[in-house]
């Protein structure tokens, strides 16, 4: 510990380069707890899909819809307490760039599924009462200032729904408990839409909830079993395995976005490295004479690689606290479609930190084993 | 000026180990610059070289791909009827009516199940896409369940490769040719009969309908005649516009990224060309203040550190092109956010994309050079020449 105020003075003897030495390692260390934001946004949907809850689609793919004769058959499997359905409208608001999930659905049944969906009562019952109405999310709401009372119009992107554009009066902004619910959707009811599709009685997809999650392959086999070979065949997985697939089919996250993290460490080891040895290399000198003085190798060693620590984490505390303070999807308006919400959280800013104290401590290993292995005469003899 | 650089190349070589390592942090943002870009370009050429500039293609007034169009069956005859519409040599319109629809199959890398786009097609759509060969197999049979898969797709998905049977809407298929469309998106695709696919999938009408155009300049009479017909709430577009138009959602998601990450990288590797820089001009103070003496004018020494931290980054930059070639035709995948299917396309790094790099390292070079190479112009000569 007595070291301290040492390895802190040669740390500031050139106040510039450790100052950029710093910078480099805290702009690593935001970049890198940023990319772990996004990706845990990724895991957090499926973390928190529920397993009780089993997601039905017809087995060609989600774009093909099921008729609505297809619930009283799949309420019937053992172990369904629950059924509900939802559409995707995929309506265009004013331009094809503001994207949001639209969805047409059953309006109590869904509400009942998914408790994540936190409303008034005085907004459920309006929402419920008119045909016409709509919820949207807290963060679709910020983004498009949408209050209750609105009346929103929303162009038919889907053929099916006819030409004319669908009038909304928005009628609750939720809140959503839990990543399994976006906040950044619409919602209405399933029989306006309906009615003025070309074919109707079409369904998107069912959810059901089942009493135990641990029969949830079986039950969604037997569901399964009762449309095989008809022309409407369906495919059910867990909402789990539902949403893993969805971010799947993004490309392949983890590898894109942990090469990039590799790279940004490795970049960041070259910068630190290389002062680190400027470092040593200016204080042969000194390190000779300290030696001579009869400080041990391995006292030297510890120095140096303290120096490093000392700017490494230094730099990272900046860095994984300004990542904390900015980095948010809400923030920076990232979020929406495709792009769960995300956010820079304690875990992700911990490991930025332990990834800096790794920095700081691969950077100055060799210049501290070369400098606890001078010999003394020839660095003495030296000028620098 | 002879002089001078040789003597600042030199002394690059004296410090070889921190110019190596300087080099080496520009060669790895450059490295991560070209590989995400690269890949922003492959998923742009892939869908850019869907699009011939030949062809036209119709789609509902108002929507924006032919996942959500629809041309109704007696409109095809409308538009093969069109005078700018070429003849085939048998003298028939070259007209494909099209319809996609979207078939899950799992994928071989992790088997989970992917969009895979399935493309009914007319009978000439072969000769209107003429740059499609295949690599095995023949053409399927109109009015047979046979279906020709893309070269990608094949390597992408789960049985799809040649002579397979596929399942899908409610019948079963059989592979007869794999074809390849100079890395286009097509090759993701599977192909079959329209007139086939629309009962599979329960449809009765097509989605889009793609037609060879006499000549290129033919097209601003064909859209305006299309227009002109009240019976056809339809508009043509130029294919490649459409497709080019396609990727840009996805396309732009990617560039952004890859903007962002590696903006920020280059900070860092700035930064270490600066220390680096300055430590360089401060062993060097007492050369420096010589070659003052000498007479070199201060222009010539901010020119001369500028120099040589711009040529440290551009070797950097060489070393982050080597290293970044290798991805260069791998194969990935990625959603296409507008079809909502996936894509299979190659890395694909250019000549151009590869000058970027370079170009890229030469500037973080010269911003991380300036401001050592104007402290070294500014030492005052007596007091440089007396440091040790």
């Amino acid at each position: 510990m007595k070291f301290v105020s040492l390895v802190l003075k040669s740390a500031r003897r050139s106040k510039r380069r450790t100052a950029l030495t710093m910078i480099s390692v805290g702009l690593a260390v935001f970049l890198f707890s940023a990319l772990r934001a996004v990706l845990d946004g990724f895991d957090a949907v499926s973390a928190a899909s529920s397993s009780t809850r089993l997601v039905t689609i017809r087995s060609t793919s989600l774009i093909f819809s099921m008729p609505s004769s297809h619930t009283e058959l799949i309420k019937s499997t053992p172990d369904v307490q629950d059924i509900t359905w939802a559409n995707w409208f995929g309506g265009i608001y004013k331009d094809p760039k503001n994207f949001f999930g639209q969805f047409a659905v059953d309006p109590e049944g869904y509400l009942r599924m998914y408790p994540e969906i936190v409303l008034s009562d005085e907004d459920r019952k309006a929402f419920l009462a008119d045909r016409t109405g709509c919820i949207v999310g807290d963060g679709l709401a910020k983004k498009y200032g949408f209050k209750v009372g609105d009346r929103i119009a929303l162009q038919v992107g889907i053929p099916v729904y006819g030409s004319r554009d669908f009038d909304f009066t928005i009628r609750g902004v939720y809140k959503a408990n839990g990543a399994a619910v976006d906040n950044q959707s619409m919602m209405f009811h399933w029989k306006y839409a309906d009615e003025r599709s070309i074919q109707k009685g079409q369904i998107g997809w069912f959810v059901t909830k089942i009493s135990n999650p641990d029969r949830a392959t079986q039950v969604a086999s037997e569901i399964d079993a009762k449309f095989a070979n008809s022309p409407n065949e369906t495919k059910t997985q867990t909402e789990q395995a539902f949403s893993a697939s969805f971010a799947s089919m993004l490309g392949n996250l983890n590898l894109l976005l942990g090469s990039v993290a590799l790279a940004v460490v490795i970049t960041t080891l070259f910068v630190a490295g290389n002062t680190m040895a400027m470092s040593v290399r200016e204080r042969t000198t000194e390190i000779a004479v300290m030696r001579t003085l009869g400080f041990p190798a391995a006292t030297i060693f510890v120095l140096v690689v303290g120096e490093g620590l000392v700017v490494s984490i230094a730099g990272g505390v900046a860095g994984a606290a300004l990542s904390r303070l900015i980095v948010n999807g809400e923030a920076l308006g990232l979020t929406g479609g495709f792009i769960p919400a995300f956010g820079v959280n304690n875990g992700n800013v911990a490991v930025g930190l332990g990834l800096s104290a790794l920095i700081g401590l691969l950077a100055s290993v060799i210049p501290a084993t070369m400098a606890s292995r001078l010999k003394i005469v020839d660095a003495l003899r030296r000028v620098a | 000026m002879g002089l001078i650089a040789s003597y600042n190349l030199r002394s690059m070589i004296v410090r070889k180990g921190t110019a190596a390592m300087t080099a080496m942090g520009i060669a790895m943002v450059v490295a991560v610059f070209v590989m995400t870009m690269a890949i922003a370009q492959g998923f742009n050429g892939a869908l850019v070289a869907s699009g011939s500039n030949e062809n036209a293609i119709l789609l509902r007034k108002g929507a924006t791909s032919e996942t959500v169009s629809a041309v109704l069956r007696p409109q095809l005859p409308l538009i093969q009827a069109l005078p700018q519409v070429a003849r085939g040599s048998d003298g028939h319109p070259m007209a494909s009516p099209e319809l996609v629809v979207i078939i899950a199959l799992p994928r071989v890398s992790d088997d989970q199940p992917a969009n895979v786009p399935a493309r009914g097609v007319g009978p000439l759509a072969f000769e209107i896409r003429n740059t499609l060969t295949f690599v095995e197999g023949r053409r399927f049979t109109p009015g047979t369940r046979e279906i020709n898969v893309g070269k990608q797709a094949t390597i992408r998905f789960k049985g799809l490769t040649m002579g397979s049977d596929v399942k899908f809407g409610g019948s079963t298929w059989k592979v007869t040719g794999v074809f390849t469309d100079e890395d286009a998106s097509f090759e993701s695709e599977v192909w079959g009969d329209v007139d086939l696919m629309m009962p599979a999938f329960q449809r009765d009408g097509y989605q889009s309908t793609t037609v060879k155009l006499t000549d290129p300049s033919a097209f601003e009479s064909f859209a305006a005649a299309i227009a002109a017909d009240p019976r056809l709430d339809l508009k043509a577009y130029p294919e490649r516009d459409y497709y080019q138009g396609q990727s840009e959602m996805t396309g732009t998601l990617i560039r952004v990224f890859a903007t962002f990450v590696t903006a920020i990288l280059s900070i860092g590797a700035v930064f270490g060309a600066m220390n680096t820089m300055y430590a360089a001009v401060a062993y060097r103070t007492r050369e420096i203040g010589t070659l003052r003496a000498l007479g070199f004018s201060r222009l010539r020494i901010v020119s001369a550190f500028l120099a040589e931290s711009m040529a440290l980054a551009v070797i950097g930059g060489v070393i982050g092109c080597v290293l970044a070639l290798p991805v260069h035709g791998l194969s990935t995948g990625a959603m296409n956010m507008t079809s909502f299917s996936e894509l299979a396309f190659k890395f694909r790094i250019t000549p151009g994309l590869l000058l970027n790099g370079l170009i890229f390292s030469a500037i973080m070079g010269a911003v991380g050079g300036l401001l050592p190479a104007i402290r070294a112009a500014r030492i005052p000569v007596a007091r440089a020449l007396r440091e040790i």
